[in-house]
């Protein structure tokens, strides 16, 4: 560290130079979002860019209070993303270790289909999906966003629960079944416990991706069923798009999800490479 | 290990007895069937057919009508090639900045998590609000990047609603989005390097550029490939940016097949014809799924 400490001193000055580079590029969007959001309506259609301005509650104040309120949709946000993030999890920790405790033949193509579901295109699976929600009366209902939530997140919290429950020695286990306990009291007591941090990540990520969406709701929700993202796109009329209200909306849905996203750090690379990659 | 320990050596009731294994995963994996092998089958069935949902559903079986036009259709090659400039573009960019951003971090010694934590922001964004947000910033009359392009001179006219402009920015906001997911798990494979072969490098007088690629190259190029393969399967999964933003125009030139897929199921009301492009959308996503499995059995990167 000392030897070359001045060439080190040049070299550090430069990285932070590019990172202040890298930084201004990922964080003006966002910043230029949340300060919009309390621009009065003047600064914000002013032709040059204001960074001076007066702050204003006025956007959000217009977005929950008035006739057409946000609260309708940021219950059913709530209510799809929690709901289906719930069953996926719970049903998820059983098949998961299930997975990993189970050696058998064809395990690697029930991997495979598990994964291949996960991935497939959501422009491919709207079209069935739009047509069997149609034949049961589901459109419109937060029930069937639910249940197009868990085509995505439900093979992915298996596949990344099984992930978590691998690294686990079985040892531990089956030092409990030899004291007693029958397998699933091993599993409830003694491997759930330990992977509550997988448990968290698998939540976390399955909330984000659920309450991100866009696409499914757009196409299988009506009045009474849209969530938050469908909110912030009816912002654009044929008159006009209000930016006030929009970035306003755009904070509602991104704070949030920054907030869990970053709590879960340490175990981020392990949920986002579906397991692939253990974390920092 | 995988029969439940009660049911040892009695043959029929192991028969008849599902193992703990199979009953742990049965609820997950009849739910999982039911929502995908159900609705492919239903795909399947609706690419040999004219399907309209105008006035009560009608299916008409039509053969592989369908899967020529797929084949035949000018606009739907057209998209192809849009989408594949578009994957190329946004993927490639995603990668070499994600990887150079990485390097970066790495090697910072003070406020790196707070850079880290900074850096990942756009990762968590609904895709929807980038594609909103990225509106507001080029609006040719109120947008902060579209005012700076101006007065710079760089760029005068209205971004999404020229061609060449529209492909580049939908590009960027993809680009903004997704370089932090390849950072972050390029981080992770630098990170895990052992700092000895590094110092002993250095003893012998490597310079950066030598180390870079000599050492730490090889070293990631597992984690590389992960990376590259999931943010692929995202890449052809989502289309929110666009769909948001251009919707397919100005004049056709940021409509990615996705975006094809849903005019024609959602405006032309042709869903047979949208799910014959579907499967082929799922053709592909099915062989990355394919080449990421066989990389994580190979590597043994599931540690």
């Amino acid at each position: 560290m000392t030897k070359n400490s001045s060439r080190r001193w040049g070299g550090q000055v430069v990285l932070y130079g590019l990172l202040a580079l890298a930084l201004l590029w990922t964080l003006v969007p966002i910043a230029w979002m949340v300060l919009s959001s309390f621009k009065p309506p003047d600064d914000l259609l002013s032709t040059t860019p204001k960074v001076i301005f007066e702050p204003t509650f006025q956007h959000y104040q217009g977005l929950f209070m008035g006739a057409n309120s946000l609260w309708g949709y940021v219950q059913n946000s709530l209510l799809a993303a929690g709901i289906s993030t719930m069953i996926s999890v719970a049903l998820a920790c059983l098949a998961g270790y299930g997975l990993a405790r189970s050696h058998f033949r064809g395990k690697q193509h029930l991997s495979f289909w598990i994964i291949s579901t996960r991935m497939a295109p959501i422009a491919a699976v709207i079209v069935p999906l739009y047509l069997i929600f149609r034949n049961l009366a589901l459109l419109d209902s937060v029930v069937g966003l639910i249940i197009a939530y868990l085509t995505f997140n439900l093979p992915f919290a298996i596949w990344l629960m099984n992930a978590f429950f691998a690294d686990l020695p079985p040892s531990l286990e089956e030092a409990a079944m030899v004291d007693g306990a029958t397998r699933f009291q091993a599993f409830w007591r003694v491997a759930l416990p330990l992977v509550t941090p997988g448990i968290v990540t698998t939540a976390i990520l399955c909330l984000i991706f659920s309450w991100n969406d866009y696409v499914f709701a757009r196409t299988f929700s009506g009045p009474e069923s849209q969530t938050i993202p469908i909110a912030a796109a009816q912002l654009i009329t044929q008159t006009g798009i209000d930016w006030g209200k929009l970035t306003a909306i755009g904070t509602v849905v991104v704070l949030p999800m920054i907030l869990v996203g970053l709590a879960v750090r340490r175990w981020l690379v392990r949920g986002l490479t579906l397991g692939a990659v253990k974390g920092e | 290990m995988s029969a439940a320990r009660t049911d040892k050596g009695r043959g029929l009731n192991r028969l008849l007895v599902p193992s703990f294994g199979v009953r742990m995963m049965l609820p997950a994996l009849l739910l999982l069937a039911s929502l995908s092998i159900f609705p492919f089958l239903f795909i399947v069935w609706m690419s040999f057919n004219e399907v309209s949902p105008i006035g009560g559903l009608s299916f008409e079986f039509v053969g592989l009508e369908n899967w020529v036009n797929l084949f035949a259709d000018p606009d739907v090659r057209s998209s192809w090639m849009i989408s594949g400039i578009y994957f190329v573009a946004t993927v490639g960019l995603e990668m070499i900045l994600g990887i150079a951003i990485a390097l970066l971090v790495h090697e910072i010694v003070w406020g790196k998590n707070l850079a880290i934590s900074l850096l990942l922001m756009p990762m968590f964004i609904a895709p929807v609000i980038v594609g909103l947000l990225g509106r507001f910033l080029v609006d040719p009359t109120y947008g902060l990047y579209a005012w700076v392009l101006k007065t710079t001179d760089l760029y005068t006219q209205n971004i999404l609603g020229s061609q060449g402009a529209a492909l580049a920015a939908v590009i960027l906001m993809d680009v903004w989005e997704w370089t932090p997911l390849i950072t972050i798990i390029v981080l992770a494979g630098l990170s895990s390097m052992p700092q000895e072969i590094f110092e002993a490098a250095m003893v012998d007088g490597a310079n950066y550029w030598q180390r870079l690629r000599h050492m730490v190259m090889p070293f990631i190029s597992g984690v590389v490939i992960v990376a590259l393969l999931i943010r692929s399967m995202d890449a052809i999964r989502f289309f929110d940016i666009i769909f948001i933003t251009t919707n397919g125009g100005p004049a056709d030139s940021t409509k990615i097949i996705p975006i094809r897929l849903y005019e024609t199921a959602f405006r032309f009301f042709e869903l047979g014809y949208a799910a014959a492009i579907g499967l082929g959308m799922l053709a592909f996503s099915i062989l990355i799924a394919n080449l990421f499995l066989r990389i994580l059995a190979r590597q043994g990167l599931a540690r």
